[in-house]
């Protein structure tokens, strides 16, 4: 009895391993290995046509004297203090709004329209944008004009490049952010809402006093999603400013691409893309250390 | 007091009803300038012509036909093998007693915080050596993530382990078991997975970029990058390939709304 009950268990081990080596061996080739290889080839020289050559700390070395890496920290912090408040505030905002007052298929069509720039693909949404930004009459500008002001070159000028390349991805991911927000809403249970209407609290109160408070968590992912997105912008970056004019729209992704695959200089990219993984952990490790000390009081 | 609150819920409403006309004005714009031949941007309403020949253009000359087969079999091969990748994890996960899985999943969720800039320049040199660019392969194999495993395995935790015990009793056997009782029970969420890998295919532009150069193997965002949209373009053209791109998520999401939502929300309130 003992010994079958063993030899069933084992059997069932084997097979739910068989279900679980595809994923695994998948993983690990796309997902995993990766990492360390990037980790190895950032202390080599490597071009892909001869063998690379082990340079030790070289690659990073140049990287901390690389000047164009300043110009990246900029935008990346004006990127992030552009777009994170603005998304989660107006998602916060729409998505209370609807849960609270507009509870009618009013309000979910509007949810579903507000959504819709989400499935658009960014390359797709760069062209539209690009192309109502033109300054010889583009929509954006043929707008403006009627007020009788003078067209804004959006994308050529050092100023506007930024926050017009902003202002797509903002409204791409307030959509996406209100969906979280609306399924943290309706999580939140209906009758601490009915005890605060019963005593008598103003909309305004209940939102500042409960609905906010239970949200914090979620506010504080969608914090993190859209630092560590702004790291990452590419697709947008690529289509709509190459990273100029000068390099006002310089990210860390836009680097990565250009020294690995138009320079070839494949260990100085790896370099710089681990340098990103550090700066990324360090902004989950923050997070997560915020929450505990939240959890704790 | 209670006129105070009509009155915010009317302006309250108005003001999210503009937004939401702000979300999709680029979008109607985009259309309709796919509907003009004009080489300037200054459109008025006489300029809109009911015809197709943007489309017909590029879709035939700008390879944009190309790019939408290549699209399909992606977005296809793509969802196909993450369907079956991850309920098959999931279902070992959570069903089956192998030892060390806890850990072998944390690791799977750990990878979904690094970012794809890390990994991408060692996949571009592992496909280079395996003589996979250019390939179909190339654009489908990396799909496969943590993402959709842990989707899965939340919902494999609904399925009942005695209904799982009984119809092995009843000699049912362990595959038949897998494809006749489990997956019709998670078919709610392997549709939310399909919609999901779907999209992530569908508009995955930066790995498809660098790993498939050749243009008869790009896929549809690839081919619209290549369309430059200085003065001398017609816009026209351009808008067209948009639309084309922009064309089979947004009628996936009218049918499948609350799936696309699920995945997100999911993701979101639970990580």
């Amino acid at each position: 009895m003992q010994k079958t009950f063993f030899s069933r268990r084992r059997r069932q081990a084997l097979i739910g391993g068989a279900y679980i080596l595809p994923s695994f061996v998948l993983m690990f080739i796309f997902n995993v290995s990766p990492i360390f290889l990037s980790i190895f080839y950032s202390f080599t020289k490597y071009d892909m046509t001869a063998a690379p050559v082990w340079v030790g700390l070289d690659n990073y070395i140049k990287l901390s004297q690389n000047k164009y890496l300043g110009n990246v920290l900029t935008n990346t912090v004006q990127y992030v203090l552009i777009t994170v408040p603005i998304q989660t505030i107006l998602s916060l905002l729409i998505a209370a709004f609807i849960a609270g007052s507009l509870k009618n298929r009013y309000g979910s069509f509007l949810r579903s329209v507000i959504f819709i720039p989400v499935i658009a693909s960014l390359i797709a949404s760069a062209a539209v944008w690009d192309t109502m930004y033109k300054p010889d009459g583009g929509l954006i500008n043929q707008f403006i004009n009627l007020f009788g002001a003078p067209s804004v070159n959006f994308l050529g000028k050092k100023p506007t490049a930024l926050p017009s390349v902003a202002a797509v991805s903002i409204w791409k991911s307030t959509g996406y952010y209100m969906v979280i927000y609306y399924a943290g809403i309706m999580n939140v249970s209906t009758e601490v809402q009915e005890a605060a209407i019963v005593d008598g609290a103003s909309p305004i109160q209940r939102f500042w006093y409960i609905t906010l408070p239970i949200l914090k968590p979620i506010t504080y992912m969608i914090v993190t999603l859209g630092i560590i997105g702004s790291f990452q912008v590419f697709d947008l970056v690529y289509k709509m400013t190459g990273g100029g004019p000068g390099r006002a729209t310089l990210t860390v992704a836009y680097m990565i691409y250009s020294y690995a695959f138009q320079d070839k200089r494949m260990g100085y990219a790896c370099a710089l893309a681990v340098g990103l993984l550090v700066v990324i952990l360090l902004i989950h490790l923050i997070q997560t250390l915020f929450f505990k000390e939240r959890d704790a009081k | 007091m209670k006129q105070n609150l009509t009155v915010g819920k009317v302006i309250g409403t108005v003001l999210v009803s503009l937004f939401a006309v702000l979300c999709v004005l680029p979008l109607i714009y985009m259309v309709a300038v796919s509907f003009t031949d004009s080489q300037s941007l200054h459109i008025r309403l006489s300029d809109l012509k009911p015809d197709l020949s943007n489309y017909v253009y590029a879709l035939t000359k700008r390879n944009f036909g190309l790019a939408l087969k290549n699209s399909v079999i992606t977005v296809v091969g793509s969802c196909l093998l993450v369907d079956v990748v991850s309920t098959m994890a999931a279902y070992g996960f959570e069903k089956k007693p192998v030892p060390g899985k806890e850990a072998l999943f944390q690791g799977y969720i750990a990878t979904m915080m690094i970012p794809g800039q890390v990994i991408l320049i060692p996949m571009f040199m592992m496909m280079n050596q395996a003589h996979l660019t250019n390939t179909y392969a190339a654009l489908i194999l990396p799909m496969v993530g943590a993402f959709g495993i842990f989707l899965m395995r939340q919902f494999m935790v609904a399925v009942p382990n005695e209904l799982l015990e009984a119809a092995e009793i009843d000699g049912c056997g362990e595959l038949r078991r897998f494809v006749t009782i489990v997956i019709p029970l998670v078919q709610p969420a392997l549709i939310t997975l399909t919609v999901f890998t779907f999209n992530a295919a569908w508009n995955n532009f930066l790995w498809p970029l660098i790993i498939n150069t050749r243009s008869e193997m790009a896929v549809l965002p690839v081919t619209m990058s290549t369309l430059s949209s200085n003065s001398t373009t017609n816009y026209g053209m351009v808008m067209a390939g948009a639309t084309l791109t922009f064309l089979f998520p947004f009628v996936l999401y009218i049918f499948l709304q609350k799936q696309f939502v699920e995945g997100i929300a999911l993701g979101g309130v639970k990580g």
